[in-house]
């Protein structure tokens, strides 16, 4: 260093009294005293008399206490272009590297893009598009836990911001996190949106994406309380009925979904999604009618309809009970129906079933439960199976119908898959007896 | 020959010729005089000085940011990744130039500035010079901008507090003022530089002054809000680093910050002692090599910094992302280490600049490693990183600058989370402990001494013994004197006694004490009461008292009663000046200087 850090720097000598009798700095003489025995202050600011320190400060020290003043408006004058300026140019640096990072994205190098939006947050601290922009980029790179951590960072901030909510939700739902995603959905759409943005449409995009995300997890009951909460902030004249109607059918309220596309048809009546969205709602529901008077407003026919339309004219073909049947359709029906069944039973592998479709006698030894009641009301149905002896028979025909119903509905819980016409007998099985 | 006054003048000398209006205009002159309505004595405008020091050490303050900032922007580009012989040539190159600057120019601008100030406190009167002022504002920029590892809290400290003692001597404040006003200073560049006005106050109170000082507490605390509050209105009021929220789940995570509390108290032993050998090695070496040793410095932190930029500088935007889950815990690690060797080596050398802002740098990222290699151990510990980094920044202050309140408030307005202050109580407690277990003399101490200076320390001063008055006290040898008992009475208890002085109680907690000589010679009769021979009381003792200000009472009289608290009368005990004295030698310390030892 050269010099000792002891060398003493004493302060400088006292300012001298000028001929006014004032001193260099404008203090008047006659206040520079002692408050306690009234004696002249010494250069020291201390009286020579009493010891009192005192200097008592009053108008006429206005001259210091004026420049002070001037000065720190001047300082903040000086300051304030100051920074001005340099929040510009961060402002300019900030837009430079955001650019450079956009750019980056679209060229998918991820790890530079991170880079270029961190930087640009050093120079545009508080810029919250940097910031998403930011968490979208470690998202594309893998950086999940990191991006996880400035939202986190940034929703205690602002935890109505609806932008970082939604982002939350999105990652929360990702990591499988559902209850922590639906509190964030849930703050999305109470939160505050962008002024340049539609908050309304944002707010329903928000509940039909945790909609969504209940739906696809297989969460029915909750999934339900969304759809009816959205249901009854969404407009009738909406275009997304339709897709709420898909949402209600997808989690198993085919009459809701009914209600929805229903609302959609009044919008578009032409609407060929629409109509499928309705038949398919309607055929859940059992309105096979219904399904079919909508499956035929089709003006193209999908493969969905087509399986749908066929699904029905099997069950038409089936069914005993339909109003144009005359008695020659409903006896032949039924024989058709319990031959079905049987031949149903015989592919699970119940004897009787087995003995019935080889044209053997049933025995009851070997058919375990439950099918051993199966065999004895089949052993008093079988005789019964021809055109002659049906006709006219209702009450067998009943029990006839009964019986496929029951046999296919107790093979569908205990075998393989059902073919074609074992489904059309289950549907009218629903329809008719009300069984799942 | 007086000289002609115009109409209005000679209209007004005129009126105040008349009664009415001297009298009028003497009422007026009264007011606006020393002793009038509008006046303020000085310990008054003292703390008026106080506001305005805050507020123009907040302008200064914002502009060295800033400076720095520009600094860097025009040495090192705007990039958080510099070229690699930009990295390397700028350090060095600029290191020479503020060696040679700081060595011919500004020799007292170097170091961090907050021995400085506390020389300037005791030992110059307040003294810094304007020169050092300005010299600390242009060195310290460049050094930081520059990518010298060190940060600005401490110089922005030194500059509010030569601003003070500059406005304090320019408005002729007394000796008594100017030699308080550079703490006040101190503060106020502290809490701008920091956005901190909590943790600057005890960090003064802790460092700078060294004691509570209630005489200087209103100033410091009016300085730091005014600065901050100039600071907030320029560069806004984000705190500084942006943690996740954070709740403490389960007890058994504080077992997991109380590890963090033993690396940090390891961690600061080492730099401390890297300090302590390094620097006065260095500072041994040719006088020559002092203009060369900041270039040096700046050389090899440059060479680190083309694989570890982040090294460089103060550090706060790599912090922040560390707390971000940026790095994995090796780097982390790492980058703690080469902090250590780039601050030890930046400071050593003597470049300007200050030890806050890498401490606060090396506790982030070790907490955050040892955070992170917890929770690869322990998987249930689901503590966010960020929240271990900042604890582990309080560990760090706690046990290399040796200010616990502080370390404690500081990671509480940095971080604007109240929720963290049990971890971070647990962890700066042990790594303060670890700490002053294997390194005695704290950092600012140990530099001072260094430099050959012996200022007071508030941690000295905590470990040393403070003896109270029922340390000293006696039972009376004599029955008390009642205030209504006859003269007759009380002589008769003097003849029978060999003392000098006896204690007189007036009643309702009043005392007083008599003279051998009063008694005997008193003119009244003998059945008047003691009472009437009583001139003054005499001030009441209590036990739990220091001893220190039982001397600021006793002075010249021969004793003092100590009562109880609540029973003013109860008489417990008397102390007189040869029984403090008599309790300072058992206890082995030196006595203190009083009339009747002087």
């Amino acid at each position: 260093m050269g010099r000792k850090a002891t060398d003493a720097v004493r302060p400088p000598a006292g300012t001298e009294m000028d001929a006014r009798g004032r001193d260099g700095l404008g203090m008047s003489k006659e206040t520079a005293r002692c408050t306690v025995c009234g004696e002249t202050l010494g250069e020291d600011g201390r009286c020579p008399r009493c010891k009192g320190t005192s200097h008592v400060w009053t108008i006429h020290d206005w001259r210091p206490l004026l420049t002070l003043g001037l000065v720190i408006v001047l300082g903040f004058s000086f300051t304030r272009l100051v920074v001005t300026g340099f929040n510009a140019k961060g402002k300019v640096l900030g837009a430079e590297y955001y650019t450079a990072g956009l750019a980056a994205m679209d060229g998918k190098r991820t790890a530079e893009a991170v880079d270029d939006f961190e930087t640009a947050l050093v120079y545009s601290r508080d810029n919250f598009q940097y910031r998403l922009k930011l968490t979208d980029a470690l998202l594309a790179s893998g950086a999940t836990d990191e991006a996880l951590s400035q939202l986190h960072a940034y929703w205690a901030q602002r935890p109505a911001d609806a932008q970082v909510n939604l982002k939350l939700a999105r990652l929360e739902a990702q990591r499988h996190h559902v209850d922590d995603a639906l509190h964030y959905y849930q703050n999305a759409v109470e939160g505050v949106w962008p002024e340049r943005t539609d908050p309304v449409a944002q707010r329903l995009s928000v509940r039909f994406e945790a909609a969504e995300l209940l739906v696809r997890l297989g969460l029915q009951a909750q999934a339900e309380q969304t759809l009816l909460a959205l249901a009854a902030v969404l407009p009738a004249e909406a275009p997304e009925q339709g897709r709420l109607g898909d949402l209600f059918l997808r989690n198993g309220d085919a009459a809701r979904a009914l209600s929805a596309y229903q609302a959609e048809l009044n919008l578009k009546k032409d609407s060929d999604a629409a109509i499928l969205g309705a038949a398919r709602a309607s055929f859940a529901a059992g309105s096979y009618l219904t399904a079919r008077r909508y499956l035929v407003e089709l003006r193209t026919e999908t493969a969905e309809s087509h399986a749908l339309l066929e699904q029905l004219e099997r069950m038409e073909a089936l069914d005993p009970f339909a109003r144009s049947a005359t008695g020659e359709v409903r006896t032949r029906r039924t024989m058709a129906a319990f031959h079905i069944a049987v031949e149903r039973l015989a592919g699970c592998g119940v004897p009787f079933a087995q003995a019935l479709s080889r044209g053997e006698k049933i025995g009851h030894e070997r058919d375990p439960a439950p099918w051993s009641e199966f065999a004895s009301w089949a052993e008093q149905l079988a005789p019964m199976m021809s055109e002659g002896k049906l006709r006219g028979q209702d009450d067998v025909i009943e029990s006839t119908m009964r019986f496929a119903f029951q046999a296919e509905v107790a093979a569908q819980k205990e075998c393989a898959k059902p073919g074609l016409d074992d489904e059309a007998l289950l549907l009218l099985a629903h329809e008719r007896m009300g069984t799942n | 020959m007086s000289p002609r006054l115009g109409p209005s003048r000679e209209r007004l000398v005129q009126l105040m010729a008349t009664p009415v209006h001297r009298k009028y205009f003497e009422t007026l002159r009264r007011m606006l005089g020393p002793e009038g309505l509008v006046s303020i004595r000085e310990e008054q405008f003292f703390l008026v000085v106080a506001i305005a020091i805050g507020i123009l050490a907040g302008f200064v303050v914002v502009l060295f940011r800033i400076a720095i900032a520009e600094a860097r922007l025009w040495l090192l580009g705007s990039s958080m990744h510099p070229s690699a012989p930009r990295v390397v040539l700028v350090p060095a190159v600029m290191g020479l130039l503020i060696a040679v600057l700081a060595v011919r120019f500004f020799p007292r601008v170097r170091g961090s500035g907050v021995n400085q100030t506390k020389g300037a406190l005791y030992i110059y009167d307040g003294y810094i010079s304007a020169e050092t002022v300005v010299g600390k504002f242009v060195l310290s920029a460049l050094a930081i901008g520059s990518g010298q590892s060190l940060g600005p809290e401490d110089p922005a400290l030194q500059i509010g507090a030569g601003l003070a003692s500059s406005l304090g001597r320019w408005l002729n404040l007394s000796k008594e003022r100017l030699r308080m006003i550079s703490p006040v200073g101190a503060a106020a560049g502290l809490a701008a530089a920091f956005n901190a006005p909590i943790t600057a106050v005890l960090f003064v109170i802790e460092e700078v002054i060294g004691r509570w000082s209630a005489g200087i507490l209103g100033a410091v605390v009016l300085s730091a809000i005014s600065s901050v509050v100039v600071e907030r209105w320029f560069l806004g009021d984000e705190p500084l680093f942006r943690v996740p929220p954070y709740h403490l789940e389960h007890a058994g995570e504080l077992v997991a910050y109380a590890a963090l509390g033993v690396v940090g108290g390891v961690a600061s032993v080492v730099f401390v002692k890297g300090i302590k050998n390094l620097r006065p090695r260095l500072r041994r070496l040719p006088q020559w090599s002092q203009y060369l040793q900041p270039g040096v410095a700046g050389l090899l932190i440059g060479i680190i910094a083309i694989w570890y930029p982040q090294v460089m500088g103060a550090g706060y935007e790599w912090m922040n992302l560390a707390m971000h889950n940026r790095f994995p815990w090796e780097l982390l690690g790492i980058l703690a280490g080469l902090k250590l060797v780039s601050t030890t080596l930046s400071f050593a050398t003597g470049t300007p600049g200050g030890l806050f802002a890498p401490v606060l740098f090396m506790g982030a990222m070790l907490g955050a490693s040892v955070g992170m290699l917890e929770q690869q151990l322990l998987p249930a510990i689901t503590v966010p990183v960020g929240a271990y980094a900042l604890v582990g920044m309080g560990a760090l202050f706690a046990g290399i600058l040796r200010a616990p309140m502080t370390s404690v408030f500081m990671v509480l307005e940095v971080s604007g989370n109240y929720s963290i202050i049990l971890p971070v109580m647990i962890c700066n407690t042990i790594s303060y402990v670890i700490s002053r277990g294997f390194q005695q003399v704290p950092l600012y101490d140990l530099l001072s001494r260094q430099d050959g200076l012996d200022l007071p320390s508030l941690e000295e001063e905590r470990g040393q013994t403070i003896l109270l008055v029922e340390d000293a006290m006696r039972p009376s040898r004599v029955r008390t004197l009642r205030g209504d008992e006859t003269i007759e009475s009380a002589r008769a208890v003097v003849a029978g006694s060999g003392e000098d002085a006896f204690l007189v109680s007036l009643g309702e907690g009043r005392w007083s004490v008599l003279g051998r000589e009063a008694l005997a010679d008193a003119a009244n009769g003998e059945g008047s009461p003691v009472r009437s021979l009583v001139r003054a009381r005499v001030p009441r003792l209590y036990q739990d008292q220091s001893l220190e200000v039982a001397l600021r009472f006793i002075k010249d009289r021969p004793m003092l009663p100590v009562v109880h608290r609540d029973n003013l009368d109860l008489l417990m005990g008397v102390v007189s000046v040869q029984d403090i004295l008599g309790a300072y030698r058992r206890a082995g310390l030196a006595e203190p200087e009083t009339a009747a030892s002087s």
